[in-house]
């Protein structure tokens, strides 16, 4: 196993030019720029006061600078840490199981020597495609399982991924070779055995990164919560702020049948500012997590380890 | 030896009561709607000492809020649930009244064959008034008209007004009579005069800020057809006394083909060319926002509100002018939208409708449970002032915020602070004034046009707020959408409303 | 770890090995099998209710008997679907689909390949970082940071058109730039997230190749050619074939949110999720918007096996199965 010295190589064996990379620098950076830029305004919009918003509406510049919205935000006092608690446990919990699921279930799709490989491939394969539509799902996760005002409606319904666990097939596709198995077998190895100890860690970077996508999906999921979760102390955070912008979304649409009385709601609504001060708190940690999945998705060591 | 038999058989006389009332309350779940409630354990439990004392029955309510209330009544209904016991609605929420009475959703309350307002809910109908039952009536899935919902007594008749800022009109010489005597096509050269004026700074000012689709409601006099929840059919009020028919008489139309529809249309379009009208309200998502920041800021001059008595102490005193509030009609004119504003159905799946009937009873006429639960606990949640006022603790209240409109029998509750000793009396009075309109408890209903309706309501969405609103040029986009119309079907869907408006009549 | 039988028989050894080793893979697949079967499978009968005049379900005729109640109205919830104005929305539904799925494809791809190439590791790491910022943000939040450019009043190109010329183009009410507005909303969001699976898979290539490509005397690019893009395949094919399927489908918020629901877009702007969204409000009838679903699906998966079929014909090793 070579290994890449981390300063850069004196002399540049077999890498692109500088020129050429100086422009693959340019590209990446300024897209890279463009993915952050909408943020960076998140968070300045965050710290405008609600007048400036008012009269001259969004702008990189407000009129005046503001920490209301966050204090708005910590005034929901016991509600904001209680559903950061929940947004970590749904999506930890949910991102072990499901990731693990869908290697089990993965690995056995990859092995050419498996009799029913086609069929469990069909089957999940399916699913993608064709779905009963949210009643039918409905009824069956609430009345049929019992998945209502628990945390177990909030991570079940996401648990298997037929897309995720295509991925993870490719991924097995293309780094394992199958001598390695046929090689496994020979020495005696159980299949628990043989994906455990010899497949798994040669796959890290597709685990990362379905892992990865995984994390993502069960933090930023908030509809669950919307059909299945009426107990506040379940919410998580994507679903407060979620709950937030439906509010003055549905207030906006029917104001004029709800009358007068509505517009005292609207006021009462949590402001512009607050809402991005929301998001603020919402990306920060998985912004932070991102680093910790790169580690293992990214090229940096060379894993080629099948000599022979 | 006879004493001793008779305390023996008192006493097995007693323990036979004893079962009975042991006999644990009932609970009765209720999906409410529009709330603001985190933390309701003070108030429950206060509440359901009295409900179970007096009824035998403790309430569970789960506090909906704007934006999960439709999703979750409909998930309750589609799917039969029995989850909830009672269920908020009204015109304009996705369980809307009359279209889901008529699928079964909701208990028929006066059933002759077993008949719950009779026997459990007699007291509503000395409180609450009669014409509130008229407009509750509306056809059942066997075709049979009844009431499927208590009504809830609010203002009940609908006042379209023009929101004027008093203060900024007044600045430039004008008065509230010039603004009414002009009328709408008559106010291009105060626009003019304000606008000029309040520019002077060089900052954008737009004197005509408004709701985009009421605009032509206001200005041509058609209230909402109960039933047309996409703003596709006009009935043209008569605004100089809206009890007797109009000019057309009971008939009803394609909004968008009439020639006061394009006389409308063009007004607007020169308004919007002037520069009189914020761009903004034009659009779909900013809309609101940017009419509800300009009357909050008091940056306009002419708005709109579907206003109720007594808003402008209210909305003056927030902003920080003098705010008065014109009536398009002569008064306010009572149609089903208004009185089917709020209501409360009992659930066809719920296991316990005579103990929820019994609960509406209850709270639409004892002032002590509708005060308890809209407004809180006293001492916790506010006080009572020296005129019996209510003054709320702000951080209580900020737990704890029922919207108040959508939870019961409004006039039972003490006045709030400002509202004065006598409020409730004078607004009854104000209502009493208010006028039904002659196809008052008429409800089109769309089933048989079902297709047509969702094909024409995308032709419509295109269209309709640009024209409100002046955005668009009338000379192109009116023929486009109107012959638009035509070949969607949009004829049969005039022909069959009023073919159930003469029905209606007919009776 | 026991050995099951010795070599020198080796018959009944793969016949008992195969079966143990069927049994044992077998296990692996249960717990996402019950899952599939319990939340995927079983409400599929619900498909049904797309041919069905649905009837609520009450105490005396509850779900799912209602269903049975319910009278059978053939394809007449689906007549909505296939009016003259849905025209429109079908094709900007397969036609922004199929551009964006072919320009992610190439722009995902080119940027996985750079990135993998850059020798400088932090950096590439702090650009994949970045583009994944978008994927966070809702299509709400991304309307407002556009809105902050266009908007008629305040918006800061407006007025550095106005200052410019006195006119300024009437962003929300002029289709005609929405189709590319959309497009780079659409690639700026999708990018980070496709260019992860790509960059993962480089990963997995192994280095030596590269050099014994390079010691042969072939040039980088030629290098990309022979050794990356040939490891890509697997993935490159998987995820065209699963975008392929979803050509039917649309990003409701990226329709809906973006243009700020604004009405004289919709023949640029409607879509088929926001086309069923406004007529089922409109008429709340759950047979059309199931109905409307089950389209949606059936295209799908008529497209998917289509283009699986097209790719099993040419490399049967890269199919979906």
């Amino acid at each position: 196993m070579t290994v890449i010295p981390k300063k850069s190589i004196p002399f540049r064996l077999n890498m692109v030019s500088r020129r050429t990379e100086a422009l693959f620098h340019l590209i990446l950076g300024l897209f890279a720029l463009a993915c952050i830029i909408p943020f960076i305004f998140v968070i300045i919009i965050s710290f405008s006061s609600e007048d400036s918003i008012r009269q001259i509406g969004y702008s990189f510049v407000p009129n005046a600078w503001s920490l209301a919205a966050y204090n708005q935000v910590f005034n929901l006092g016991d509600a904001l840490w209680r559903s950061y608690f929940n947004s970590f446990l749904i999506t930890i919990v949910g991102t072990l199981a499901s990731v693990t699921m869908c290697v089990l279930y993965a690995y056995p799709l990859y092995r050419k020597d498996y009799k029913y490989r086609g069929f469990f491939s069909f089957l999940s394969f399916f699913t993608m495609i064709f779905g009963g539509g949210l009643i039918p799902t409905y009824i069956v996760c609430k009345n049929l399982l019992g998945m209502s005002n628990n945390y177990a409606a909030l991570i079940v319904p996401m648990l298997v991924s037929p897309f995720n666990i295509i991925i993870m097939r490719t991924f097995f596709q293309t780094s394992v070779p199958f001598d390695l198995i046929e090689a496994a077998t020979i020495d005696g190895s159980g299949e628990y055995t043989t994906l455990t100890r010899i497949i798994l860690p040669i796959v890290k970077p597709g685990i990362a990164t379905v892992a990865l996508l995984t994390a993502l999906a069960y933090w930023n999921e908030w509809f669950l919560c919307l059909l299945y979760v009426t107990k506040r102390e379940l919410y998580p955070l994507q679903y407060l702020l979620m709950e937030m912008q439906r509010n003055a979304e549905f207030l906006a649409r029917n104001s004029s049948m709800i009358g007068a009385s509505g517009a005292s709601a609207i006021q009462a609504l949590p402001s512009q500012t607050m809402r991005m001060a929301v998001v603020v708190f919402i990306v920060l940690p998985i912004a932070c997590a991102y680093p910790f999945f790169q580690r293992y998705v990214v090229a940096g060591l060379t894993i080629g380890s099948v000599k022979g | 030896m006879k004493k001793f038999l008779a305390l023996i058989l008192a006493a097995v006389m007693l323990l036979s009561l004893v079962p009975a009332m042991a006999d644990s309350p009932v609970e009765i779940t209720m999906l409410l709607e529009g709330n603001n409630v985190t933390d309701d354990a003070a108030v429950l439990e206060k509440l359901n000492a009295y409900l179970t004392e007096k009824i035998g029955v403790t309430l569970k309510p789960t506090w909906g809020t704007w934006g999960n209330f439709d999703q979750l009544a409909q998930d309750a209904v589609n799917t039969g649930s029995d989850e909830y016991d009672i269920l908020f609605t009204c015109s304009w929420t996705a369980n809307e009244y009359a279209s889901y009475a008529k699928k079964g959703a909701y208990v028929r309350l006066d059933d002759p064959a077993d008949n719950l307002l009779a026997d459990y809910g007699a007291e509503l109908k000395t409180v609450l008034p009669e014409l509130l039952f008229e407009g509750a009536m509306t056809e059942g899935p066997d075709g049979e008209k009844g009431i499927y919902a208590v009504p809830g007594f609010k203002d009940f008749a609908t006042m379209n007004t023009w929101d004027i800022n008093v203060t900024l009109l007044e600045k430039y010489g004008y008065t509230l009579d010039d603004v009414k005597n002009a009328g709408f096509y008559g106010w291009g050269d105060i626009f003019a005069k304000v606008k000029a004026g309040e520019e002077a700074d060089g900052k954008v000012f737009y004197p005509f800020i408004f709701e985009g689709a009421v605009a032509e409601r206001f200005v041509d006099g058609t209230p909402i057809v109960t039933g047309d929840a996409n703003s596709l059919l006009s009935y043209y009020m008569n605004t100089e006394d809206v009890s007797v028919p109009g000019a057309y008489g009971n008939v009803i139309f394609n909004k968008y083909a009439t020639p006061e529809f394009e006389k409308f249309a063009r007004q607007m379009r020169e308004y919007y060319l002037a520069g009189y009208i914020d761009p903004a309200i034009a659009i779909g998502e900013t809309a609101t926002d940017a009419w509800r920041n300009a009357q909050n800021t008091a940056n306009y001059l002419i708005s709109s509100e579907v206003s109720l008595y007594g808003y402008e102490y209210t909305t003056s005193e927030a902003r920080g002018i003098q705010v008065a509030y014109l009536m398009t009609t002569d008064a306010p004119y009572i149609d089903n939208t208004s009185v089917q504003g709020a209501m409360m159905a009992i659930s066809a799946n719920s296991a316990h409708p005579v103990e929820a009937m019994k609960f509406l009873n209850l709270l639409n006429t004892d002032p002590y449970v509708m005060t308890l639960l809209n407004y809180g606990v006293e001492g916790i949640h506010y006080t009572l002032n020296a005129e019996g006022e209510v003054e709320f603790n702000a951080d209580a209240r900020a737990t704890y915020s029922p919207w108040t409109n959508g939870l019961g029998n409004v006039t039972l509750l003490p006045p709030q602070k400002g509202q004065g000793a006598d409020f409730q009396k004078r607004f009854a009075e104000f209502y009493a004034g208010s006028k039904k309109l002659p196809i008052y408890g008429f409800t089109f209903d769309s089933k048989p046009v079902e297709t047509e309706i969702a094909a024409v309501t995308n032709i419509k969405e295109a269209y309709a707020l640009s024209l409100f609103t002046g955005a668009v040029d009338v000379d192109t986009a009116l023929p486009e959408l109107l012959s638009k119309l035509e070949n969607a079907g949009m004829q049969k869907i005039v022909d069959e409303a009023n073919r159930q408006l003469k029905a209606f009549l007919g009776e | 770890m026991t050995v099951k039988g010795n070599v020198s028989r080796p018959g009944i050894q793969l016949r008992s090995r195969s079966g143990s080793k069927t049994f044992w893979l077998t296990t692996m697949m249960l717990p996402a099998t019950v899952w599939l079967l319990l939340i995927r499978y079983l409400p599929m009968f619900g498909i049904v209710m797309s041919f069905l005049d649905y009837k609520l379900p009450t105490r005396k005729v509850p779900f799912p008997m209602n269903l049975l109640q319910s009278p059978w109205v053939g394809l007449k919830n689906f007549q909505f679907l296939f009016t003259g104005e849905s025209l429109t929305m079908i094709r900007n539904t397969i036609g922004y689909n199929a551009l964006w799925i072919v320009l992610g494809l190439l722009i995902s791809v080119t940027f996985a390949i750079m990135m993998s190439e850059l020798s400088r590791k932090f950096l590439a790491k702090t650009y994949q970082t970045m583009m994944f910022f978008p994927y966070f943000l809702s299509w709400v939040v991304v309307s407002y940071f556009l809105f902050a450019f266009l908007d008629p009043t305040n918006g800061m190109i407006v007025r550095a058109q106005k200052a410019a010329s006195a006119t300024a183009v009437d962003w929300y009410n002029t289709p005609g730039y929405w189709p590319y507005i959309l497009t780079i909303c659409s690639i700026w969001k999708n990018t980070g997230y496709s260019t992860v699976l790509y960059l993962s898979a480089i990963t997995g290539i192994d280095r030596s190749q590269y050099e014994a490509a390079a010691v042969d005397g072939a040039t980088k690019w030629q290098q990309t050619l022979h050794v990356t893009l040939p490891h890509l395949k697997p993935m490159i094919i998987i995820l065209l074939i699963m975008n392929v399927g979803k050509i039917f489908n649309a990003d409701f918020g990226l329709f809906w949110s973006v243009p700020m629901n604004s009405a004289p877009l919709y023949p640029v702007t409607q879509v088929v999720d926001t086309y069923v969204y406004r007529a089922y409000t409109s008429t709340g009838n759950v047979g059309m918007s199931t109905a409307a679903g089950f389209l949606q699906n059936l295209v799908g998966f008529i497209c998917i096996m289509a283009a699986n079929g097209i790719v099993r014909k040419l490399d049967a090793d890269s199919s979906l199965f």
